[in-house]
This record gives structure tokens, C-alpha cells and sequence, in this order.
């Protein structure tokens, strides 16, 4: 009895700086949820989002990307617990096309981040690392002496020849690649399909990028963007990710075409165990040691030619 | 791995599950049977619950890795948002948002 009674009359917990331990990797996550037409808020220290049914508890410690449609708002507080979470929050338009992107990783150490831009700096290393993301795209494999012009016209040719194939296997007329921002609805249903598939991919791809602590604007493949990098990556998976998605739903024909590739895509991402190969193919692409510690309380070093030193401390000593 | 929980069911009811899984805690019955034996379960869960409330989870195949399903709950209703699911309550700020996404009201014709 006496238990119960200090129990109650105990202080509310203070909730310390979320734990990094606590959060599943990145793989070990659910991959995307799409949201529209909701209030995203914290209650207590849920993360809670108005839907029609009722009041929806969102799972974000392990939810790899959130996906925000039209008409949603995300409050202060939700907005600090997700990142918190490392949980990638994207708003998208109604093209399914990205527009904006959010989130810290669930590292909190800028070695990868270091090493990325070292391999990125360099000529020699960064062509290294473009030409093994091509070589990947090509179950085959490609040969050595291959020039990058050469390269990128057989990757021209690949994703030529596989839209033709997905278009003669689902019978589904492909004229070209289209879609008009401003207009969703103009856009034929299978360029309809690609764009919100394409969307969740994009996500999924950058919400791997800032897991494992790296940065989505140093691309290698692509360059100039915030989300280079981003599209290197997805560029890896997409033909054979999004498209047999798109290509099926599109054959299928009907209403809500962009929902129906969500539903698909999912279930082909978890067969695919997308998010698993992602997160690896990140750490191989850029050597890295596949593993790191995430509990860090530490304040860092400061560089110095001879070696870096002890940061947090008064360098001063006795001269002061 | 099945877990079920019962609420404001007939003792019998409750008797008749530990014969399949046992009782960890009032109500809360775990235990690992087949896909055949859980859906007769919850066949027989669901025919003599006399309004009370269970539910039932499983490992399935899917992303999370689980599926439920509920019957009798007032508050709770399960949400698949494009195949994921989750759980969905009414509460008072469920009320007060209500009004800001409901569907504009229909013109009443003469």
C-alpha cells in the first residue's frame, strides 16, 4: 500500500535527450507512411495525427520516412520528437513530387560525413565511386575501359530497353517519360504511377542517407543539388524498384492510381528488403566500416595539423 | 506467436482459450498455434464474446511484421494506411479537429 502511495505521489518524469540505442536501424525499420489532410501534434509523448476514423498514434521511432500530403500541418513539438527519432519528414505535393525535406540521422558523429566528402573531393576517387554506382545498375557487370561518356550511354540504352520490356510484359503503352508539375492531372496514368512511386523511393532514399549520418547534397553521380546525392542513390533502385509497381498498377487501370503504387510498393520494398540494401549499399559505396556507436555523449575534437585534440577543455592552461 | 486479450467475456469463454494458450496476465493469453487453429480461435472468440472486446495479434509477413484484429471495440478502430496498420481513437481532440476536415456539407435540394 505504501508502494502505491509514493508512486503517486512521485514528480513527472523529465525525459532525457532521446537515446540513440533506443531507435531500430534504419533496416530494421518500417519504411514509409503518407499522410494528408491531417494535424500532426504530441500529446503527452505521443505523436498523434487526426484522421477520419479517429486520433491515429504514429509509430516514428521506427518509422524510416513520413510522407506529408496536402493539407497537413505538423506542430512544433511533433516536428522536434520526430527529428528526435530520426525520423525523415517530406512534404509532398499532390504530383506526388517532392518539395521539401527535413530530419537529422539517427548519428550524431560527422566521421561519415568526413569520409564522403574526402571520396567526393578527389577526382580519382569520386570517378571510383561513379563508376561502381553504374556497375551496379548492371547485373552483368561493366567493363573497365568503358569512358563515363560511354557509360551513361548505356545507361540510356538500359532504361530504354527496360521500358519497353515492363510496357510489352504489362501491356501498357509507353510513349516518354512526362509530367507537368503544375498539372497532375495531365500526366497518363503510368507517368502518374512513376511520379508517386518515384516520390516514396526518393524518400526512402534520403531518410537512408541522413541514418547512416551522411550528406545528400554531396552527390557523386549527380551534382550542384541539395539532393545530389539523393538521386544517386535512388537512381540505383528505382528501375527495378518503382517500375514493375508503376507498370502493374497501371495496367490495372481505375481511380486513384498514386494510392494503389503506396499500397504495391510497399509490400515489393519488404520482399525486396529494400531498406536493408540500401543502408548496406551506402556503407559499401563509401568504405565504410558498417558499424558505429551510436550512444556518444562525447563533445568532439578540435583538428590540428599534428593530429586533432580534446575538445571542451580550456587549452589555456597556466598561461590564462 | 498469437496474442489475444479478452474484455467483459463470459468465464467460460476464458476457460475454453488456456485449453490453447496461456494466461500471462487477466485477460492477456499468449501461446503459438497454427494460421488454421488461430483463425478457429478467433471464430469461436468472436462468436460467444456477448459484447465484450477482444482482439488477437500475429507475426505475419508484412513490413511490421504483425497483423491485428479487433471486435467489439467502441474506441479503437484499426486504419490501414495503405498497408499499414494502426490504431485510430476517438478522443476530445479528435472532436474539436473534426470540424476542420469535415467534408463541406451537402446542399439539401427541394
Amino acid at each position: 500500500m505504501t508502494d502505491l502511495m509514493t508512486h503517486q505521489s512521485q514528480a513527472p518524469i523529465v525525459w532525457k535527450k532521446q537515446n540513440l540505442r533506443e531507435l531500430p536501424k534504419f533496416r530494421d525499420g518500417t519504411s514509409y507512411l503518407y499522410l494528408e489532410h491531417s494535424t500532426l501534434e504530441q500529446d503527452g509523448r505521443s505523436i498523434q495525427a487526426f484522421h477520419p476514423e479517429g486520433m491515429i498514434t504514429i509509430p516514428c521511432a521506427s518509422l524510416g520516412v513520413l510522407l506529408l500530403g496536402p493539407g497537413t500541418s505538423v506542430s512544433h513539438s511533433a516536428m522536434k520528437a520526430l527529428s528526435d527519432t530520426g525520423c525523415s519528414v517530406l512534404w509532398v505535393g499532390e504530383q506526388g513530387v517532392r518539395m521539401y525535406a527535413s530530419g537529422v540521422g539517427e548519428s550524431r558523429k560527422s566521421e561519415r560525413l568526413m569520409r564522403q566528402a574526402r571520396l567526393w573531393a578527389h577526382p580519382r576517387s569520386r570517378e571510383r565511386i561513379v563508376r561502381q554506382m553504374y556497375t551496379m545498375r548492371f547485373p552483368e557487370g561493366l567493363p573497365d575501359h568503358l569512358t563515363l561518356q560511354q557509360i551513361r550511354g548505356r545507361e540510356g540504352a538500359r532504361v530504354r530497353d527496360l521500358y519497353a520490356r515492363y510496357s510489352q510484359a504489362h501491356g501498357v503503352k509507353w510513349q516518354e517519360r512526362k509530367y507537368n508539375r503544375g498539372n497532375w492531372d495531365e500526366a497518363s496514368p503510368i507517368n502518374k504511377a512513376i511520379s508517386s512511386g518515384t516520390a516514396c523511393l526518393y524518400g526512402l532514399a534520403h531518410a537512408a542517407i541522413l541514418s547512416c549520418g551522411y550528406s545528400p547534397a554531396l552527390g557523386f553521380v549527380h551534382t550542384g543539388k541539395q539532393l545530389s546525392f539523393v538521386y544517386d542513390v535512388a537512381d540505383l533502385y528505382k528501375m527495378e524498384v518503382v517500375m514493375p509497381v508503376a507498370f502493374q498498377e497501371a495496367a490495372r487501370g481505375g481511380q486513384d492510381i498514386d494510392r494503389r503504387v503506396r499500397l504495391a510498393l510497399r509490400d515489393h520494398i519488404k520482399q525486396l528488403r529494400l531498406l536493408e540494401r540500401m543502408a548496406n549499399d551506402l556503407l559499401t559505396l563509401l568504405d565504410d566500416r558498417h558499424e558505429i556507436d551510436p550512444g556518444d555523449d562525447d563533445v568532439g575534437e578540435l583538428w590540428d595539423p599534428e593530429g586533432n585534440v580534446q575538445g571542451g577543455v580550456n587549452h589555456a592552461g597556466d598561461d590564462a | 506467436m498469437l496474442v489475444m486479450t479478452l474484455e467483459r467475456v463470459p468465464p467460460s469463454l476464458r476457460g475454453e482459450l488456456t485449453r490453447w494458450l496461456i494466461e500471462v496476465q487477466t485477460g492477456v493469453y499468449v501461446g503459438t498455434v497454427s494460421a488454421t487453429v488461430r483463425d478457429l480461435l478467433w471464430d469461436k472468440v468472436v462468436q460467444h464474446a456477448r459484447g465484450g472486446r477482444c482482439t488477437q495479434l500475429y507475426r505475419s509477413n508484412s513490413e511490421q511484421g504483425f497483423a491485428v484484429r479487433m471486435h467489439g471495440e467502441g474506441r479503437r478502430t484499426l486504419v490501414d494506411l495503405e498497408g499499414y496498420q494502426l490504431v485510430a481513437v476517438k478522443d476530445a481532440r479528435y472532436e474539436t479537429l473534426k470540424g476542420n476536415f469535415a467534408p463541406p456539407e451537402e446542399l439539401e435540394t427541394l
